[in-house]
């Protein structure tokens, strides 16, 4: 037997089924963001980073040019401070599958692939280790060239010679970057191969990894020890490379990912809650009246408290029930849909307990906190104030709004045929706690929406201004550098051809203060003034001008890496094995990589390369896509036919491509998030104003009783609903400003080192605008016309 | 004479000098202008007047609903007016019993379960218990047969007979009703007011407050509102 206060219970939630269901879908949905977002997050940070240490990544990694043998990599693995060491042939090459266009690609020829020590290629599908004379794709890279496992395709390598072969099999590669974000497919040969393809036994890069592989100076220095013995043995080493401890090819993208998911899981917390808050409030005034009962038969505070916190428990009991295992569904999905555009396999998608903790928190503290303030505004007033219907005993406080929507103001409802648009106006304003509390949750999740547009629209205008730089529409890179009166003449003989200009890029290193070297610099020099390379966008100081003798321009992905440089420093750059001197002049807008930028002519002197050129530039006559790749093929072409050798074409929609697939991963996510925001903003909005309008079950009711017809009913709180809806998109597009900024900037740092270029999203807000009035007057709709169907006295005996 | 015997004893509720105030949108209103009134155990009191005359004002201060401007109420020995809206609910579930005039059952629970609720809440007996005198309650009331149906199954009247079973739940010595009647046709009103005569006879305080001087015929005594004033008092229906 159970006494009757929890029969009430039992019964509270079954005799209102809609209002069980809204409410419990509202919290349910807000569970549902956060854990998803908190798990996701922790499997993309945890599990990802765990998928990647299977494949011992390697602290840093030397090449040479002349290649080295095993007794080398023997001498390095006995060096104090190295953990392991191992070692492969990397050929640059191009590639062309069946009968299509000539790509490049970069193979990677191992000794025995099946006890790899450093950076473990694991098998995919087909056959494992490549068998001779055929070759292995990386599993992504095989969509990037439109191949198939048995295709045949043709290798065109540096030595000119041309090899058919069949790919054998897929392999995963995870220490390389995602083919479909570099746009470099990666091939896998055997050693065997490599002889065939007439290429020097031999390996050219070296992999390390260091015993203190959290320490990145201590790893800093240990590369520089090998690479100093290397030098010492008569190795030419052009490029070096190290890691952040334990980082992922494409941190800065996960790390800005993060973030993110952070920021966005923190706002989707404080927003389910608001939604709790603004659902549990409504329950409660609702039940004002039976509140005022219970204290008149003899209730105290704390037994009615008992009762409604037991009713919000269940609530948030059953979902928590329902959100934990959708929110395990939809952290998993948004994992796996991460991980499979940074090419990671999640084996074992974990979900951490705190994720439970959270959204237990959330689900069960948060109405319990969220009904104190209603409980207290409702358990005040005395018994009689709660019973009386019309609050005639309370004490009103006219207030500017209410005079504002006095009678004697709403002077243009005077002139409208339709009292019910009176009534909706007043109506919106009559309770204006709740009001305020319904504006506050759909304000947030709106703002919150276009926010994530406004981040997508900022990436997107990024890239722009990346590639604003690029005045051209055809790069040629050159193998060696050619006379640059040859190659522009070439060039200009190919149809289709506007202007032709050249540049050359040289691989530096910053000598810093201390003598140590930094990362590798990619040092532009394009010609200043004329030709085709516009400034890049300049963060601070100037671009280049034609009088500069030495003077560079750092990109912001360089900053990250040297937080030191300022405007105006003096740096020492080593271009070529030399040391150089370079004074710093502006900052610059930088993607990915550390780039800097110096005048070609001073570029050329400096490095002895005057009249060359080892990349050709060239703007076409018609900017239409297939007309500039039509264009490149026939320079390529032509090129060949001339004897010139090409290293790589590459058309600047195919580079703004790669841009956008590595903002691509970013995207996506802020989609997933944007949907899921609308998601809970969405239903909790209309949990919300259901629960509103069933309350007023009775006004429907009066409003019936004195001849109104079931659409004059509707169209009031449709109107409501709509108003409420309106006010709080224009609070949203205010407060979506200084949100999305906060998130673009910090995406930008974490991205490329400086914030984005900030573009308030438009598409974003008529889309909220669309979302928000459609959601509002079916919210309102829904409830009114279920009570329209009552009768006129079920309608008035409604509790 | 019965009245004569009852005024022998001392009162049972004690009013002096009871001022209530209101704030509305109009301005400050004074629903109660200094009553002083004592009522006696057993006595069936209804107290009439116009709307607006302050009945209803009077019955939620003196059941504790609502708290008074200035003055003192005691009922026996408690100081009502001094008691704070926690203490007032405490005491109003053992001592006095109240009715509404649109009965106020709560619509989740059936019958039973809404005369039941009194005695949760002030712990009375074990859960067999309760229901039992629940029932033998609503047997009294005659409608024993709908005990466990809601209020929505059942008329108006059975209702009130239910909200007057649920005021009857812990036995307390008083019973107030506010326009009980108020929501019945005649002859199911007629039937309410011999419940409360039946309680009266009884030993029952009952404080009946309506708009219906008829109603005073059966009362032991009989209070005239108007303005927030006592005008009249008179005894055995008068």
């Amino acid at each position: 037997m159970m006494a009757a206060q929890w029969h009430k219970v039992i019964n509270d939630l079954l005799s209102n089924k809609t209002r069980t269901v809204l409410i419990i879908l509202s919290i349910m949905v807000g569970l549902f963001a956060v854990g998803t977002i908190a798990s996701a997050r922790y499997i993309l940070s945890v599990e990802m980073a765990k998928a990647f240490a299977q494949i011992n990544p390697s602290s840093g990694v030397i090449r040479t040019v002349q290649p080295f043998d095993s007794d080398f990599i023997q001498s390095v693995r006995s060096m104090p401070g190295v953990e392991e060491v191992d070692a492969r042939r990397m050929i640059s090459a191009r590639i062309k599958v069946n009968d299509g266009d000539w790509t490049n690609i970069t193979i990677y020829a191992v000794d025995d692939y099946q006890n790899m020590r450093v950076n473990k290629i694991f098998p995919q599908e087909g056959a494992f280790p490549p068998p001779n004379k055929e070759i292995l794709i990386e599993r992504v890279a095989l969509n990037v060239i439109h191949a198939r496992i048995g295709d045949t395709i043709t290798i065109k390598l540096p030595n000119e010679k041309l090899r058919t072969m069949r790919i054998a099999g897929t392999t995963h590669d995870m220490a390389q970057l995602p083919a479909q974000i570099d746009g470099t497919p990666y091939g896998y040969i055997s050693t065997e191969t490599l002889k065939w393809f007439g290429e020097e036994y031999g390996y050219n890069e070296l992999q390390v990894v260091a015993v203190k592989k959290e320490d990145k100076k201590a790893v800093q220095e240990l590369i520089n020890e090998i690479k100093d013995k290397a030098e010492r043995a008569g190795y030419v080493i052009p490029i070096s490379m190290t890691a952040e401890p334990g980082q992922l090819p494409l941190d800065d993208v996960l790390q800005a990912i993060l973030m993110l998911m952070g920021v966005l899981g923190m706002l989707a917390l404080f927003l389910s809650a608001f939604l709790i808050i603004n659902t549990i409030s409504a329950l409660l005034t609702q039940q004002k009246r039976q509140i005022g009962v219970m204290k008149a038969v003899g209730a105290t505070t704390v037994q009615i408290m008992r009762l409604y916190l037991t009713l919000v428990l269940f609530y948030g009991l059953v979902a928590l029930m329902l959100a934990i295992p959708l929110s395990i569904t939809g952290a998993r999905t948004l994992s796996a849909l991460m991980a499979s555009l940074f090419n990671f396999d999640l084996n074992q998608m974990y979900i951490p307990v705190s994720s439970y903790l959270i959204q237990i928190a959330v689900g069960l503290l948060v109405p319990l906190l969220a009904s104190i303030y209603p409980f207290l505004a409702n358990l005040r007033i005395s018994a009689a104030e709660a019973m009386s219907s019309y609050g005639a005993t309370v004490q009103p406080k006219r207030d500017i709004i209410e005079h504002l929507l006095s009678g004697s103001n709403l002077w243009f409802a005077r002139y409208t045929v339709r009292r019910s648009l009176l009534l909706s106006i007043r109506n919106t304003f009559r309770s204006k706690g709740r009001l305020l509390l319904t504006l506050f949750t759909l304000t947030l999740a709106g703002a919150i929406f276009i926010s994530v547009f406004t981040i997508r629209a900022s990436l997107m205008r990024t890239v722009d201004d990346l590639m604003a730089m690029w005045g051209f529409d055809v790069m040629i890179n050159l193998t060696r550098p050619y006379r640059t009166e040859r190659v522009t003449q070439e060039a200009w003989r190919v149809p289709g051809v506007e202007e032709v200009d050249s540049w050359s890029m040289f691989p530096a290193r910053r000598i810093r203060p201390d003598d140590s070297e930094s990362v590798p610099i990619y040092l532009f020099a394009p010609h200043i003034g004329k030709g085709l390379a516009a400034s890049p966008t300049i963060f601070q100081g100037r671009w280049l001008l034609p009088e500069d003798e030495n003077a560079v321009v750092v990109s912001s992905t360089l900053i990250k890496e040297e937080p030191d440089i300022k405007i105006g420093d003096k740096i020492v750059l080593k271009v070529n094995g030399k040391k150089h001197h370079f004074q710093v002049v502006g900052i610059s807008m930088g993607f990915s990589l550390p780039m800097a930028y110096t005048s070609n002519d001073y570029a050329l002197r400096i490095t002895n390369n005057v009249g060359y050129a080892e990349t050709v530039l060239v703007k076409t006559s018609n900017r239409h896509p297939q007309y500039i790749d039509a264009v490149g093929k026939a320079l390529e072409k032509h090129f060949e036919q001339v004897g010139i050798s090409i290293n790589a074409a590459t058309t600047m929609q195919e580079e703004r491509s790669e841009a956008e697939a590595m903002f691509g991963i970013i995207t996506s996510l802020l989609l997933f998030m944007a949907v899921l925001l609308a998601l809970v903003g969405g239903l909790g909005l209309m949990g919300t104003m259901s629960i509103n309008v069933l309350e007023r079950t009775r006004e429907i009711g009066i409003l019936r009783a004195i001849g109104a017809a079931n659409i004059g009913v509707a169209w009031v709180f449709i109107l409501e609903g709509i108003s409420i809806g309106g006010l709080s998109w224009i609070f949203s597009a205010l407060l979506a400003a200084p949100i999305s900024k906060a998130l673009s900037s910090a995406t930008g740092t974490a991205l490329i080192g400086q914030p984005l270029t900030f573009t308030y999203s438009m598409a974003g807000l008529w889309v909220w605008l669309l979302l928000i009035i459609t959601l509002s007057a079916l919210a309102s709709y829904l409830p009114a016309r279920g009570a329209s169907r009552l009768t006129v006295r079920e309608v008035l005996a409604y509790e | 004479m019965k009245t004569n015997h009852l005024q022998l004893q001392s009162p049972l509720i004690r009013l002096r000098q009871v001022v209530k105030k209101y704030n509305g949108i109009a301005g400050e209103v004074t629903a109660l202008k200094g009553i002083n009134l004592e009522l006696h155990s057993g006595e069936f009191i209804v107290i009439t007047g116009k709307s607006g005359a302050g009945k209803t004002t009077l019955i939620n201060m003196i059941t504790g609903l609502d708290r008074l401007t200035s003055g003192e109420i005691w009922v026996e020995d408690v100081p009502v007016h001094q008691l704070n809206p926690e203490q007032a609910a405490r005491w109003r579930g053992r001592h006095i019993g109240v009715v509404f005039q649109s009965f106020e059952l709560l619509p989740t629970l059936t019958l039973v379960q809404n005369v039941m609720l009194p005695m949760d809440f002030a712990r009375q007996g074990t859960l067999k218990e309760r229901r039992e005198r629940a029932m033998f309650l609503l047997e009294q009331m005659g409608i024993a047969e709908h005990a466990h149906k809601p209020p929505s199954a059942i008329s108006g009247g059975q209702q009130q007979r239910v909200a007057i079973a649920r005021a009857m739940a812990n036995d307390p010595p008083i019973l107030a009703a506010d326009e009980p009647t108020g929501s019945l046709d005649s002859v199911t009103a007629d039937s309410v007011l011999q419940v409360f005569e039946h309680l009266a006879a009884n030993g029952k305080t009952v404080i009946v407050v309506t708009h219906d001087e008829d109603t005073a015929r059966i009362a032991s005594r009989h209070i005239v509102l108007a303005d927030g004033e006592m005008i009249r008092e008179a005894e055995d229906g008068k």
